[in-house]
């Protein structure tokens, strides 16, 4: 393995697996700021039911530029200060902020309608652990996993709402893989009476389109909700559709980013507005092309 | 042209392309679905299924050799061809795996590249950017001044015709003084012994039928059971690489010979009087018994994969680069396999593209998974990096 990759990988484990044992965050975070859209809500602290939000929308910008972070964080892996000082510097912008705390927002509003007693573990919220399974780091993704589990069950969690690909994703894989018995599912199963406008070009994620047999799923949603997508089979298909370039972003920023200009371009030659489905996604196109969230064009 | 936009029009063009030809031919996806059953009977038994190949290459005349390594692949070859001087190459992947070209060259060979974007990336002394389409990355301006350092009649601005025809009046006077020819094969049948090839450009025909040796090197995933099973997978490729029908099929079974005078074989007749396979393993053999990796060796190198993938698309010929001459989602599996080097596989976003259009349903981000998780685990053995 060439030593630059061996370095990075090196440091991306140390931070996010001593981070995730300890804290159960992938790296240190403000956890108070990642739950504050709960607040004006009245979310019920905890419940059997929660939506889990696994800091994807809160934080995607950070995931994006992480390799920015891997540095300085890996130089404080082994430390005990890795948290309280790696908080500090390791923020999404205020106007980040704000819209995943509107999109959250929208989402727990669209849920709650089924389920009355939906909760949210606030700061104590666990990650799912899914950067570990995304790079490779399975033994210890496998062993997260069993914490994770054990962690939601002591909070006595019998259901969980997944608002994001990345998370449905990693648990499905903790479920096939590592017996995570904890029920899962993506709120997107519940749009069924959700109202939207607009035409776009859908950018799939690749989890939920190719992974999760989810490509015509989100299709029917959104053609019943009221919004026309725009297709073009050399560029939406289930098989030609293609990455944002997110997950890349901890190994290497420019590749990603270059990827992302590339879906973005293919995108625009469909239609001048691009809808995602998953948080990275936005993070990584919205720079190249207008793009706005499912959640951003449909409510209840 | 950029890189990106000849990635961006081959993707899409090639995507339609070949949903065409399955639409066209539904008996295609039937016979890629068959042929994946075969192909997995196979990789249950490959010790089994090499040495049935080898006593079918010898009961038709021909000499099978079993290569375990790059370095026997080459000593094999080049006492096979010992004395002769001029030998001619078809585009053959499990050659440039164990770097035989340059092997030859070292021993004081004559040796020629003769499919064109083969001819082309051995000429600029570049590297294969597709496992079909070698100098795919190539503009006519690019091919025109590479062509000028060996071929007579070319200039800076010839056009593609031209070009193709100097390339032709090149390579047919070393057809002519060729000893020996070297090909690959897309399938090996392990019931007769039979290589099948197929092509477009005629070039593969002429190097099979007029050097007097002709030197087939093969890894063993290639083996199928039976000579069906290998004019099948030589179909699928075809269409999968968007090439449908294919111009030529070739199917050679052992040396030439005749038997028209008194009934009594003779060999050699026209063609070849020495036939030689190499089988090579190379790493195939122990990832045939690892049940994470192992339908990698399904792979029929259609190389539809390549263009559905983001990080090709991107970076092309630059990821896995001279590690390997298998690039692309399949060639991350395939640099594993036959080098044991994770290092492109780091870089796979999983897209999941390269699932959704291969003909034998290889889930390769898993398997890429699996090569990231061997690169994870190297972490842990390795001393940390201090650079």
């Amino acid at each position: 393995m060439e030593q630059r990759l061996e370095r990075k990988l090196r440091l991306i484990r140390d931070v996010v697996y001593s981070s995730l044992i300890k804290n159960y965050t992938p790296f240190p975070l403000d956890r108070k700021l990642a739950a504050r859209w709960a607040e004006p809500l009245k979310v019920p602290r905890g419940g059997r039911t929660l939506i889990y939000t696994s800091y994807m929308y809160q934080m995607a910008s950070v995931f994006k530029t992480y390799s920015k972070y891997a540095d300085t964080l890996g130089s404080l892996a082994s430390s005990q200060l890795l948290a309280s000082l790696g908080a500090r510097f390791v923020k999404p912008s205020e106007e980040d902020l704000e819209r995943s705390t509107r999109i959250l927002q929208n989402i727990y509003r669209i849920v709650h309608r089924d389920n009355a007693d939906l909760g949210y573990l606030y700061e104590e919220e666990p990650y799912s652990g899914a950067l570990l399974h995304e790079l490779g780091f399975l033994d210890e993704f496998y062993e997260y996993g069993e914490k994770l589990r054990a962690y939601l069950r002591s909070k006595g969690v019998e259901m969980l709402v997944t608002v994001d690909p990345h998370t449905t994703n990693a648990l499905n894989a903790l479920r096939r893989e590592a017996g995570f018995d904890i029920p899962f599912k993506p709120y997107l199963a519940y749009l069924k009476g959700v109202r939207g406008a607009g035409e776009f070009v859908l950018h799939d994620s690749c989890l939920y389109s190719r992974f999760l047999d989810m490509y015509d799923a989100v299709r029917s949603t959104l053609n019943e909700a009221g919004i026309k997508l725009v297709e073009n089979p050399r560029i939406t298909a289930r098989a030609s559709g293609f990455c944002c370039g997110a997950p890349i972003a901890p190994l290497s920023e420019e590749l990603s980013e270059k990827i992302a200009e590339e879906r973005s371009r293919t995108l625009l030659r469909v239609a001048p507005n691009t809808l995602v489905v998953c948080p990275l996604c936005y993070a990584n196109l919205s720079k190249h092309c207008a793009v706005k969230d499912i959640a951003e064009v449909i409510t209840r | 042209m950029s890189w990106s936009r000849i990635a961006e029009r081959l993707s899409e063009v090639g995507y339609v392309g070949v949903e065409k030809i399955l639409e066209e031919h539904p008996y295609l996806r039937e016979a890629a679905e068959r042929l994946r059953e075969q192909k997995l009977k196979v990789i249950d038994n490959l010790e089994e299924y090499v040495q049935q190949t080898i006593k079918s290459v010898e009961r038709i005349g021909g000499h099978a050799h079993l290569a375990r390594n790059a370095e026997e692949a080459r000593r094999i070859v080049g006492e096979i061809v010992d004395e002769d001087k001029l030998i001619v190459f078809s585009k053959t992947n499990a050659a440039y795996e164990v770097g035989l070209r340059e092997h030859l060259q070292a021993l004081g060979k004559e040796v020629w590249e003769t499919d064109l974007g083969e001819f082309l990336v051995q000429v600029s002394g570049g590297w294969p950017a597709h496992i079909v389409a070698p100098a795919i990355d190539m503009t006519r301006a690019d091919a025109a001044q590479t062509l000028t350092k060996v071929v007579a009649g070319v200039d800076e601005n010839s056009s593609v015709e031209q070009l193709v025809a100097a390339v032709r009046s090149f390579l047919m006077d070393k057809y002519l003084r060729a000893q020996v020819g070297i090909t690959g094969a897309n399938a090996v049948a392990a019931d007769t012994g039979s290589v099948v090839l197929v092509e477009n450009e005629g070039n593969i025909r002429v190097d099979t039928v007029l050097p007097p040796k002709h030197v087939v090197v093969v890894g063993v995933d290639k083996i199928v059971p039976t000579l069906r099973d290998a004019l099948d997978e030589a179909m699928i490729q075809a269409a999968y690489a968007g090439l449908y029908p294919p111009t030529y099929v070739n199917v050679t079974s052992g040396p030439s010979s005749t038997a028209d005078i008194e009934q009594t074989r003779i060999t050699p007749a026209t063609g070849p009087r020495e036939f030689h396979m190499v089988l090579l393993d190379n790493g195939r053999l122990d990832a045939s018994r690892r049940k994470d990796i192992r339908e990698a060796l399904l792979c029929i190198r259609c190389g539809r994969c390549y263009f559905t993938c983001p990080v090709y698309r991107v970076l092309g010929k630059k990821w896995v680069s001279r590690r390997s001459p298998y690039n692309g989602p399949m060639g991350v599996m395939w640099c594993y396999i036959t080098t044991g080097d994770p290092t492109p596989a780091a870089y796979c976003t999983h897209s999941g593209n390269c699932r959704e259009v291969c003909p034998m349903k290889i889930n390769i981000p898993e398997i890429i998974r699996q090569i990231k998780h061997e690169a994870t685990k190297q972490l842990n053995h390795n001393k940390p990096n201090k650079t």
